[in-house]
């Protein structure tokens, strides 16, 4: 039940349209008490009586509209016939008027063609009376300058007497016309090509002489060449005033002369060619702006112009015009080529900064070479020259990052623009890495230069090793946050992207070390030099009873002394070489120790190799490279007992003065143990003095 | 002897001098011994036995003093030259000279059990003694002396202070005189293979001064001033090339030079960490170098990028290598003072150390294998 319900389709509805009276009943009887069905009954008899009346109702109603419009009917078809009577008539009447119409326009026919044939006439006459006085009007116009009214008159009247030109009247108008519309032409061409016609007058020039059907292709020849000769004639002005005036002013006399020009013939152009397709122009644009940036950037690079504020100034002055005309020239070349001048503006700008930095740094050392040069190194602090040579470095690389800032003020009409900031962060980068790669390149190039001659003293090569070493560490990463901050405050929103630090610091420090590695060789080098002479002249054969240690082993130890003192200033190193056991006596080797077996458990030692940044590696570097050479030179000669015994006293006052520098005392000895067993080896009568007596000797001396 | 695998020989005392022996198919090097005792120098023959890898050896007596230089004669197999020196305890001075020795037999590799317990005995032989060269002052050093290449009569012989051209058969100076006269002393010199044989180069502190023997020597036939930043110690002319030669120095550097424009060297490398002392071209392919220095190394150079052209017959002699050092042979614990390559083979040679330790070592096969195929 319940679905049928919900079909809507309840048989059970008395109402519905499926009502099934048997299932109605049956369900009625099922399910309805007797008093039920009793009441059920008879409030169904009630409606049926009920429905019945109505019906009888609306069976009465409609008869008696059906009556009525039959009614109607009836009389629709008397009053038609009245109808068509009236018609009739109305056609006869119209009829009627037709005729008579005809018969006025008629009559009026006459006249009418008399009056349009006396305006007709009457036209005529003003344009024979224009055409009459055509010549004497142009020659008016002409001579009062009008040429704009002379043209316009001609054009007017030129069609007419092209029609009638060949009745004799006319002819002579016509010549006389001709004749001078051909010397208005001349005087149009003349000033044309008059040096003094000024842009616009040009274009009104070149306007009228297309009027007059000139032809196109060659106006716009002589147009585009005279607008070039005098475009070339503000250039030549312009070129010449270069060494002359300040940028503002020739930023001034170019936007005023030559550029304002330019707009104009553009802008002409456009309106009289413009039907064509305009293609030669933005390339004629571009020839003469080609020329006008190539004198600009002459002008930005001549050294009076390199003050900042004023490049600035001028620059400013110079993009906005160039940003005006981009409007009228719309070509994409000239704003990207204005884009160009800036960012080429800056890059010089950064150029010649990182370049002065360079050769005023090189001034400076200098100036520390020769203060070095006059005095010893025991007098001149060598951390102050270094911590004033850094700090000069350092402000002259930030002042000129925050000259560069200068491009990004606000009141500029690049100064906002992201390109623009791109740039100058690009610069500015390139201004501390191209500063630190020149230091660097200095620096391996002096490290190079003392090892061919030795006018570079080692304590510059020191100074400018810790200089690299410093940049490296700190000096980079300060520059680039203070770069990354100036940005920050100038152009907020600009990341500078990841730069590559990394490079810089390879540089700085490949060249550290090579200043380093330089340093240690000069020095052990000068004493191996020492070495090498004194002991490839002496005759050891013959030398007599050792009475003290020789005089080159003194300077020996004084060159090496004072590079370790020079040293210890800049890389001081923590750890003190013990000292107690420097005393140790070291001629216990006998000779028949000198062989393979013992030298197995020595270390190889490498003379030339990298010098660390640290007093005592550099000291280490050059005891290595004096005493390796010490070695080896003794072993080229030959000798006797008391050269033998001189040697020994050497190779102790060596050990006694050397032990205190460098901190690897096994390098040391086992070095000068390595020479006095070469020389054991190499003496006829090998016998060495009692260590006491080395002592004595030794301090005696 | 195996891939990496070099052979180590020993000797009692220390040495400096080291020749290959040449016009000979055997592997062969000769030794001297640098000891100031009386009667106790020697000369060995050691030769290596290509098959079996196994090391031969002869020795002979050279009482006439500590060998300074050594050079095999490449006209004849068993003259050899050595420069040697001497203490006299009686006037307390040292005395050099070149003595010209020929060997009583070539062989080495014992034939029958007899030799071989001679050999095993190491019963030093002697040598027959041909001539011996002293200087006119007898306290004058002499670096070294050098076999004409080409007239085995004559032989070059380098003074402290001069080049003298010697005539081995008398003795007598037969030509090129510059005794006396450098005031800057030189460390040594090599006949020029090139050039008709008649110049001889020498090494005078930083610098390379050859001369024509030909001329009283007064002047340089061409010269390289500052080969090196330091003392210049040995150079080797290029077996092919007639304007080529390395120089070998102080300042670590092995330098490759033409000698006809002397301002640059072509070819510079500094892969040792001590002074350069030796320096030699593989006589059939140039662009192998071998070098000894007193870091106690050897090095095994390529120098490919200077011997890149065409040779006569406008075919490829080798395919090249990279520049740089094929590999260092680090057998030594004491200064390399000399090193050569043998005659015989061109892929083995010999480094000498002072520590008297011989070791004869190969080019890397896949190198071999590189220059070859």
């Amino acid at each position: 039940m319940a679905e049928q319900g919900e079909n809507g389709e309840n048989p059970l509805d008395i109402d519905g349209s499926n009502f099934n009276p048997d299932m109605y009943l049956e369900c009625l009887m099922k399910c309805a008490t007797l008093r039920q069905v009793m009441d059920k009954e008879a409030e169904i008899v009630t409606q049926s009586q009920f429905l019945q009346s109505e019906m009888q109702t609306l069976v009465y109603e409609n008869y008696n509209k059906f009556i009525s419009a039959t009614e109607t009917v009836r009389k629709m078809r008397s009053d038609f016939i009245i109808m068509q009577e009236e018609m009739n008539k109305l056609s006869e009447n119209i009829n009627k008027i037709t005729t008579f119409s005809g018969q006025i326009s008629e009559s009026l026919k006459e006249s009418g063609n008399n009056v349009s044939r006396l305006c007709g006439t009457r036209q005529l006459l003003d344009k024979l009376q224009f055409l009459f006085l055509l010549p004497s009007q142009l020659n008016k116009a002409i001579l009062e300058g009008r040429y704009t009214d002379a043209v316009h008159d001609y054009t007017h009247a030129q069609r007419v007497l092209q029609k009638y030109g060949n009745q004799p009247s006319f002819q002579s108008i016509q010549t006389e016309c001709s004749e001078i519309i051909y010397g208005l032409k001349k005087t149009l061409r003349d000033r044309l090509l008059s040096p003094e016609t000024s842009a616009s007058e040009l274009a009104e020039s070149v306007g009228l002489l297309r009027q007059l059907q000139e032809t196109d292709s060659s106006l716009k020849e002589i147009f585009l060449n005279c607008a070039e000769s005098r475009l070339d004639k503000h250039l030549q002005t312009l070129n010449s005033i270069v060494d002359s005036t300040d940028i503002l002013e020739w930023v001034e006399k170019c936007n005023d002369t030559l550029l304002a020009d330019l707009g104009i013939i553009t802008s002409c152009y456009h309106e009289m060619f413009q039907e064509e397709d305009h293609t030669d122009i933005p390339e004629f644009a571009d020839k003469i702006m080609l020329q006008v940036f190539h004198l600009f950037e002459e002008v930005a690079k001549r050294p009076e112009n390199i003050g900042t504020e004023m490049l600035i100034r001028g620059l400013d002055k110079f993009f906005r015009k160039l940003q005006a005309m981009t409007e009228i020239i719309s070509s994409d070349t000239m704003s990207n080529k204005a884009v160009d001048v800036v960012i080429q503006c800056i890059n010089h700008k950064a150029t010649i900064q990182y370049q002065s930095i360079q050769t005023q740094f090189k001034e400076s050392l200098m100036k520390v070479r020769q203060s070095l040069a006059s005095k010893g190194s025991e007098t001149t602090d060598l951390k102050d020259i270094l911590n004033s040579l850094q700090v000069y470095f350092m402000q002259k690389v930030q002042a000129s990052l925050l000259d560069l800032m200068a491009f990004l003020q606000n009141t500029l009409s690049f100064g906002l623009k992201a390109w623009c900031a791109k740039a100058v962060a690009d610069t500015c980068w390139k201004v501390i890495s191209e500063t630190m790669a020149n230091l660097s390149d200095m620096v391996k190039k002096m490290a190079c230069l003392q090892t061919s001659n030795n006018n570079i003293p080692f304590e510059l090569l020191l100074i400018l090793a810790k200089l690299c070493l410093e940049m490296q560490e700190n000096g980079v990463t300060t520059l680039h946050s203070h770069l990354v901050k100036l940005l920050e405050e100038a152009a907020p929103g600009l990341t500078l992207e990841n730069r590559d630090t990394n490079s810089v610091m390879v540089h700085l420090s490949t060249a550290a070390q090579a200043a380093l590695d330089s340093e240690v060789v000069f020095i052990g080098q000068t004493a191996a030099q020492m070495l090498r002479v004194s002991v490839l002249a002496r005759d050891w054969l013959r030398a007599p009873e050792p009475r003290g240690p020789r005089a080159v082993c003194r300077r020996v130890v004084e060159t090496l002394a004072s590079a370790d003192s020079a040293a210890s200033q800049l890389f001081p190193t923590s750890i003190k070489p013990s000292s107690d056991s420097s005393r140790r006596t070291i001629w216990s080797r006998a000779p028949s120790s000198f062989s393979p077996i013992n030298r197995i458990f020595s270390e190889r030692i490498e003379v030339f190799s990298p010098a660390g940044a640290d007093r005592a590696a550099l000291s280490n570097g050059a005891l290595k490279v004096a005493l390796k050479a010490l070695v080896e030179c003794v072993r080229l000669r030959t000798f006797g007992r008391h050269g033998l015994q001189q040697l020994q006293v050497d190779v102790h006052f060596l050990q006694q003065r050397l032990s205190c520098m460098g901190n690897d005392e096994r390098l040391l000895n086992a070095l000068l143990e390595d020479a006095l067993a070469s020389a054991q080896l190499r003496c006829v009568d090998p016998q060495l003095m009692e260590p006491s007596i080395v002592d004595i000797i030794c301090e005696r001396g | 002897m195996e891939e990496g695998n070099s052979i180590i020989y020993g000797l009692e005392h220390q040495t400096r001098a080291l020749s290959p022996q040449y016009e000979s198919d055997a592997i062969r090097f000769l030794i001297g011994t640098q000891s100031l005792k009386p009667q106790s120098n020697q000369v060995h023959v050691v030769e290596l036995e290509e098959d079996t890898g196994a090391l031969h050896t002869k020795v002979f007596k050279h009482d006439i003093g500590e060998i300074w230089h050594l050079r095999c004669s490449p006209h004849d197999v068993a003259t050899l030259l050595t420069t040697h020196n001497a203490y006299d305890p009686n006037t307390s001075q040292c005395s050099m000279g070149v003595s010209i020795y020929k060997l009583p037999t070539v062989e080495v590799i014992p034939k029958d059990l007899d030799d071989l317990s001679a050999i095993q005995g190491r019963n030093a032989e002697d040598m027959e003694l041909l001539i011996t060269i002293t200087p006119e002052k007898p306290e004058e050093e002499i670096r070294c002396a050098e076999w004409h290449p080409t007239d085995p009569a004559r032989i070059g012989v380098v003074y402290e202070t001069g080049v003298v051209v010697h005539d081995v058969t008398t003795g007598a100076a037969a030509g090129g005189s510059g005794v006396g006269k450098a005031r800057v002393k030189f460390q040594g010199g090599k006949w020029n293979p090139h050039q008709g044989h008649c110049q001889f180069a020498v090494l005078q502190d930083m610098h390379i001064k050859c001369f024509d023997t030909r001329t009283d020597c007064s002047k340089a036939a061409w010269s390289i001033d500052n080969a090196h930043r330091q003392l210049a110690r040995d150079l080797d002319f290029n077996p092919n090339r007639q304007f080529h030669l390395a120089t070998a120095g102080d300042d670590a550097a092995l330098n490759i030079w033409d000698y006809r424009n002397g301002k640059e060297p072509i070819f510079s490398r500094t892969d040792h960490s001590h002074w350069v002392w030796t320096v030699r071209y593989n006589t059939y392919h140039e662009q192998l170098l071998l070098t000894g220095s007193s870091d106690a190394r050897a090095l095994l150079t390529a120098a490919a990028s200077v011997c890149r052209d065409q040779d006569d017959e406008g075919a490829r002699l080798s395919q090249v290598l990279e520049d740089g050092v094929l590999q260092s042979y680090e057998q030594h614990e004491d200064s390399v003072y000399a090193c050569e390559w043998s005659a015989a083979e061109p892929w083995t040679f010999a480094s000498l150390s002072y520590d008297a330790r011989l070791v004869l070592s190969r080019v890397p096969r896949h190198f071999k294998y590189k220059i070859l195929l």
